[in-house]
C-alpha cells in the first residue's frame, strides 16, 4: 500500500504507524487513535477553509483546526459511532472558536446583531437594482472567488457562519442550530440576512466593475 | 387563496431549496414555479448564490498542517501511558 499523504519536509517519521489496521490485536488504545485518524483526520481540508473564514487568516485557521483535533481525540471515547461525525467535528471548531480566538480578535461585541435591524448594519436595505434576475445570476456566477471571500468577511460573523453553514457545507437547519447553539428560527433569520446582505454586495461589486453587462470582459 | 402563489414561493424559497420544508408546501412551491418565470428566476438566483460561496470557499489545508497535527495526536497518546 503507498502512503497518501507524504509531506515533503517531515520532523519525523510520522507515516510509520498510519496504517495501524494491519496491527496486533495487543494495540487497543493504538487503535482509538488510528480510528480517529481515519475517521476525522479526511475532514481536516473542511475544518481548515471553515478555521479560515472564521479567523481570517491561514496561522491562526492552523492552529485552530489543531486544536479541534485535539480535543475531539481527547474526547473521542465520547463520539456515538454511526452519528453524523462531521457535525460533531463542527461543534468543537465552533466552540474553540468562539470560547478563544473571537475573544482574542477583540472584536466588536455583537452578541445584540439579531436584534438590529437591517438599516442599522447598513447596506442591504433595498432589493439591488440589476437589471433582471437572471443578469444577476449570471454576475453572481462570475464572480472571482476573491470577491466572494471579502464579500463574506463583510458580513457579521454570526451571519456569515450561518450562510458558511448551509450554503458550503450543506448542513440542516438543525444542524446549524446545534453547532451555533441557537434556536432554528435564529438560524433562518441568520441565514436570510446573510445572504440578503452578501447578494447586495456582489451586486455592487458587479455594477462597479460592469460585471453584470454580460457583453463586457470582467478581465 | 390571496395571491397566485408568488408571496409563499418567494418567502420560504430558501427553506424550500434546502429541503427545510412540509410535503405539502414543497408540491405547492413546485407546482408555482412551473408556472411563474419569475420565481423561477429567483430560483436561479438563489442556487448560484449557494454554487458561489462554496466554490470561492474551498480549500486545502497545508500538508505542514496535516503533520504537525498527526505529531500532536501520537504526542498526546504517548502522555497517557
Amino acid at each position: 500500500m503507498i502512503a497518501t499523504l507524504e509531506p515533503e519536509a517531515i520532523v519525523r517519521p510520522s507515516d510509520i504507524d498510519w496504517r495501524v489496521m494491519d496491527d496486533d490485536a495487543g494495540a487497543a488504545v493504538s487503535d482509538g487513535r488510528a480510528q480517529f485518524e481515519q475517521q476525522a483526520l479526511p475532514f481536516m481540508d473542511q475544518l481548515y477553509a471553515a478555521a479560515l473564514r472564521m479567523t481570517r487568516n491561514p496561522a491562526d485557521a492552523a492552529d485552530l483546526v489543531q486544536e479541534t483535533f485535539v480535543k475531539a481525540f481527547a474526547s473521542w471515547s465520547t463520539f456515538t459511532q454511526g452519528t453524523n461525525l462531521k457535525a460533531w467535528l463542527y461543534r468543537i471548531l465552533t466552540n474553540s472558536y468562539i470560547n478563544t480566538y473571537r475573544k482574542k480578535q477583540r472584536e466588536p461585541y455583537q452578541g445584540t446583531i439579531d436584534d438590529l435591524e437591517d438599516w442599522q448594519l447598513g447596506g442591504a436595505v433595498s432589493t439591488t437594482a440589476m437589471s433582471t434576475r437572471s443578469a444577476e445570476a449570471e454576475a453572481i456566477d462570475r464572480m472571482p472567488d476573491s470577491a466572494v471571500k471579502e464579500a463574506l468577511q463583510a458580513i457579521p460573523e454570526d451571519f456569515r457562519l450561518a450562510v458558511y453553514l448551509a450554503d458550503v457545507e450543506g448542513f440542516s437547519y438543525q444542524e446549524i442550530a446545534d453547532i451555533m447553539k441557537t434556536p432554528i428560527g435564529t438560524v433562518m433569520s441568520r441565514l436570510h440576512r446573510g445572504r440578503r446582505m452578501l447578494r447586495d454586495l456582489l451586486a455592487d461589486y458587479a455594477r462597479e466593475r460592469g460585471i453584470a453587462a454580460a457583453t463586457r470582459s470582467s478581465e | 387563496m390571496s395571491d397566485c402563489g408568488c408571496d409563499q414561493a418567494r418567502r420560504d424559497l430558501e427553506e424550500y431549496l434546502r429541503h427545510e420544508v412540509c410535503k405539502t408546501e414543497h408540491a405547492d412551491i413546485a407546482a408555482h414555479l412551473e408556472t411563474c418565470a419569475a420565481c423561477r428566476d429567483e430560483v436561479l438566483v438563489a442556487r448560484t448564490l449557494t454554487e458561489v460561496v462554496a466554490r470561492a470557499c474551498r480549500e486545502t489545508a497545508p500538508e505542514e498542517l496535516r503533520v504537525q497535527v498527526i505529531a500532536r495526536l501520537r504526542d498526546l497518546q504517548a502522555q497517557r501511558h
